[in-house]
C-alpha cells in the first residue's frame, strides 16, 4: 500500500464508524477509497432481562469484548472492503457477507478460518450494489443466532441521501438488527453439549438489547437499555428523516411497528418496492429478512391539537417477543422513538 | 400493584384529557374480564372485552362493566372528526386504548409506560381521524396477554362524502373506489392455555409463557373458522356489486389470506391509499397489518377464503379458519 492509499484508508475507517448519537456517520466521496476493519471473533456472556447470563459470541472491535452484533461498516459504490477477521475461538468460523436480495450469491467470504487463524475479504464493490447487507457466520445454521452477525451499508456512489438511484430520500440513518435468543442453543454451543432440534426463543433483542421500562433497573442505561440505547432510539425534530435499515438475524419472523408515524417502505429482503406504500407494520421476515424504510419525523398525524413532540415506541408486534424469560412485558425488543 | 396479584411496570392513572374540547363523535368503553366464547367442538374459552358503556348492559366482571363481545364494539368515525374514546377502569386492573395506526399525541397513544395505564377511572383519548381507512384498536398493557385475550375491536374511518356523491354512496378513502357491501375479517389465533392466566402476569418475572404462543382455535372476527365463520363471516353480494374485504391480521402469527381464486384489488394498507392498486389472489401478512381489498362481483359463484396461521420460527400452517364470498 502506497502512502496515499494508506492515509485514504486510514480516514475512511473512522468515518466508518458510529457516531455518538448511534446514527451513521456518512460523507459522500467522489472518489473510491478502501475501507479497512478488523473484527475478533470472541465470546462471553451477558445478563439478560431476568438475570440468566447467555453465552454469546461476536464479531468483535477487539479481542475481548462482545459487540452484539458487530459494529456496522458504511461505505459505497466502488470501494474497496479490506476486511481482517480473528478467530480467537476453538472452532472454526468464517465471516460471509450475504447477498442484496433473497437468493442472490454471497457478497464476499473470508471463506473456513481456523482457531488461532485469520481469514481476509478484499473485494471492491461494484456498481449497482447500493443497499443493506448482513454479514454473518455460516459455518453452522446457527452461528448466526449466537451474535455473529452484523450489518453493511453500501451507499450509491457520491450519494449521501438515497438507498438507491432515486430512492425517497433522507437526512439520517441507522440498523435495526434484530435477534431471538434462546439460551437452550446457546448453552449446548457452550457447554458442547447437543444442540437442540427445536428452538423457543426466550429473549428478543435489537442490535444486541433488550428495553427496559421506568423503574427496572437499567432503564435508560443507554449501553443495556434498547430504549435509550443511541444505535437504535430514534430521536429527531420534524423533518429528520431517518433511514431505517432492518435486519433480522434470528430465526422468528416478526412485525415491525411504528407509533406516531408510517414508514415509507422502500424494500423488502434487498428488492426495492414497485412503489413506496405508507405502513405502520411491515412485515419483517425470519433468517435474513431484510427492509429499508424511512421514518419521516412528520407531526403525528391525527394528534389534536396539533403536536411536534413527544415520546413513543417502535415495537415488534408479534408480542411475545415482548417479554423475556416467559414474562416481563415490555422488556423485549423494542426502542423509543422521541420527537424532540 | 394489583388487586387481583402483584403487577409490576404498570404506571396507573386517570389524568384530565389535555386540550380537552367538544368531540365531533363520542365512545365510551368500559372493561369486561369474565367474557367467554363457544368454539365449534364446544371448548368454551375465558375472554376480555372493552364494552360499550353508552350501550348499557350490566355486569361484567368489574372496571366499568358492560355486556361482553368479542371482538369489542367496533368505532367507526368519518375523516375530520374529533373523536373522544373514554376508557372506564376500575381498581381490580389496568387497561389502555391504543388506536392501532392512528397517530396521536404521546399522552393519548395508550401506551403505558410512555404516560399511563388507566386505572380507578376514566381517560378520555382525543384524537382527530386524518386518513380514512381499516384500523383496529387494542389494550396496550401487558399486551401479549391482553390482546390474545380479546381486548381488541375494530376502527374505521370513512371518508368524508364527496358533495358530488349521491347520498349512501360508500367509498373506501376519500375519492377512492366505491363499494357496495362490506365485510370485517379480523384474523386472529387463540392459545387456550393463555386465557388461564392473570391480567398481570409475568410483569413482575417468571415464565408464564408469554414466548410461546400454540394456538388451537382460529377465528374471524370471533367465529370459528373451523366452520361457523364458513357461513356466519360470508360476503354476501349480488352481481354488479363490489365488495370491500378489509382485512385485519389481529393475532401475533403471519397469515395468509387466499380469496379462493377470485382476483382482488388491494387499494389501501394500514388506513393509507396505495399508490397503485395491486391485483393479487392472496395476501402474506404480518401482525397488525391491514388490507383493504375490493372487487367488483361479475358472476354468480361462490370462492372458498381460507386463511392460514403460519408459526413465526417453521412457517408451518398451525391452522385454516374459512369463510366465503358469495355472489348471486
Amino acid at each position: 500500500m502506497d502512502r496515499r492509499s494508506f492515509l485514504k484508508a486510514s480516514g475512511v475507517g473512522l468515518a466508518s464508524t458510529l457516531m455518538g448519537t448511534g446514527l451513521l456517520s456518512w460523507t459522500p466521496r467522489s472518489e473510491a477509497a478502501t475501507i479497512s476493519k478488523t473484527y475478533y471473533i470472541n465470546d462471553g456472556t451477558v445478563a439478560m432481562p431476568d438475570g440468566v447470563s447467555v453465552y454469546f459470541k461476536s464479531y468483535g472491535d477487539s479481542a475481548t469484548t462482545l459487540h452484539l452484533p458487530a459494529t456496522s461498516i458504511i461505505c459505497q459504490e466502488g470501494d474497496t472492503l479490506s476486511i481482517s477477521v480473528v478467530n480467537r475461538l476453538l472452532t472454526t468460523h468464517n465471516f460471509v457477507i450475504g447477498g442484496l436480495k433473497a437468493g442472490d450469491p454471497p457478497l464476499a467470504s473470508t471463506g473456513n478460518i481456523a482457531s488461532g487463524n485469520t481469514g481476509t475479504i478484499n473485494f471492491t464493490i461494484p456498481t449497482g450494489a447500493a443497499g443493506t447487507y448482513m454479514f454473518y457466520d455460516n459455518v453452522t445454521s446457527y452461528n448466526r443466532f449466537l451474535g455473529l452477525h452484523g450489518g453493511l451499508a453500501i451507499m450509491p456512489a457520491g450519494s449521501s441521501n438515497t438507498l438507491y438511484p432515486n430512492s425517497p430520500t433522507f437526512k439520517y440513518q441507522k440498523f435495526w438488527v434484530f435477534n431471538d435468543i434462546d439460551p437452550a442453543l446457546n448453552n449446548a454451543v457452550q457447554t458442547g453439549s447437543a444442540i437442540p432440534t427445536t428452538l423457543k426463543p426466550r429473549y428478543f433483542t435489537i442490535n444486541g438489547l433488550s428495553s427496559r421500562p421506568p423503574g427496572a433497573t437499567d432503564a435508560g442505561n443507554p449501553a443495556v437499555d434498547a430504549m435509550s440505547d443511541p444505535r437504535s432510539k430514534l430521536s429527531g425534530s420534524i423533518g429528520d428523516r431517518t433511514l431505517l435499515r432492518i435486519i433480522n438475524a434470528g430465526i422468528c419472523s416478526h412485525s415491525v411497528h411504528t407509533h406516531a408515524n408510517h414508514m415509507e417502505w422502500l424494500t423488502d429482503s434487498g428488492a426495492i418496492r414497485p412503489t413506496v406504500w405508507k405502513k405502520d407494520s411491515l412485515y419483517l421476515r425470519n433468517n435474513f429478512g431484510k427492509i429499508d424504510s424511512i421514518y419521516p419525523f412528520s407531526p403525528p398525524p391525527d394528534a389534536y391539537p396539533a403536536v411536534t413532540t413527544g415520546h413513543f415506541p417502535m415495537h415488534l408486534h408479534d408480542e411475545m417477543s415482548q417479554t423475556a424469560g416467559g414474562g416481563l412485558y415490555q422488556f423485549g425488543s423494542m426502542t423509543e422513538i422521541e420527537f424532540i | 400493584m394489583s388487586g387481583m396479584g402483584q403487577a409490576c411496570y404498570v404506571y396507573p392513572g386517570a389524568p384530565a384529557t389535555p386540550g380537552l374540547v367538544t368531540a365531533d363523535i363520542s365512545f365510551q368503553r368500559g372493561i369486561n374480564m369474565q367474557g367467554a366464547i363457544t368454539m365449534d367442538d364446544g371448548t368454551v374459552i375465558t375472554m376480555w372485552g372493552f364494552t360499550d358503556l353508552a350501550a348499557g348492559g350490566g355486569g361484567g366482571g368489574g372496571g366499568g362493566g358492560g355486556a361482553f363481545a368479542f371482538p369489542s364494539p367496533a368505532i367507526r368515525v368519518t375523516e375530520g372528526q374529533i373523536v373522544h374514546t373514554t376508557l372506564t377502569v376500575g381498581m381490580m386492573w389496568m387497561h389502555t386504548i391504543h388506536h392501532h395506526g392512528i397517530e396521536p399525541s404521546t399522552e393519548n397513544d395508550g401506551v403505558g409506560h410512555f404516560s399511563f395505564d388507566v386505572y380507578n377511572g376514566s381517560y378520555t383519548y382525543q384524537w382527530k381521524a386524518s386518513s380514512a381507512g381499516t384500523y383496529f384498536y387494542h389494550c396496550h398493557t401487558n399486551t401479549p396477554l391482553h390482546a390474545e385475550m380479546g381486548l381488541y375491536g375494530g376502527l374505521i374511518i370513512d371518508p368524508a362524502p364527496l358533495a358530488t356523491d349521491p347520498v349512501g354512496t360508500n367509498r373506501v378513502f376519500n375519492n377512492g373506489p366505491i363499494y357496495d357491501v362490506e365485510a370485517i375479517w379480523a384474523c386472529d389465533e387463540i392459545d387456550p392455555a393463555w386465557h388461564t392466566l392473570d391480567w398481570a402476569a409475568g410483569t413482575c418475572g417468571g415464565d408464564v409463557g408469554l414466548n410461546n404462543l400454540n394456538p388451537k382455535y382460529f377465528v374471524i372476527t370471533g367465529v370459528d373458522g373451523a366452520n361457523s365463520a364458513l357461513t356466519k363471516m360470508a360476503l354476501n353480494l349480488k352481481v354488479g356489486q363490489t365488495g370491500l374485504i378489509r382485512y385485519i391480521c389481529a393475532g401475533f402469527y403471519p397469515q395468509m389470506i387466499d380469496f379462493g381464486g377470485l382476483t382482488v384489488s388491494v387499494v389501501e394498507s394500514d388506513g393509507r391509499p396505495l399508490p397503485a392498486a395491486w391485483d393479487t389472489t392472496a395476501i402474506e401478512a404480518s401482525s397488525a397489518e391491514r388490507y383493504d381489498c375490493i372487487f367488483t362481483a361479475t358472476t354468480t359463484g361462490t370462492w372458498i377464503v381460507t386463511v392460514q396461521y403460519l408459526h413465526w420460527i417453521t412457517g408451518n400452517v398451525l391452522g385454516t379458519a374459512r369463510t366465503q364470498i358469495v355472489v348471486t
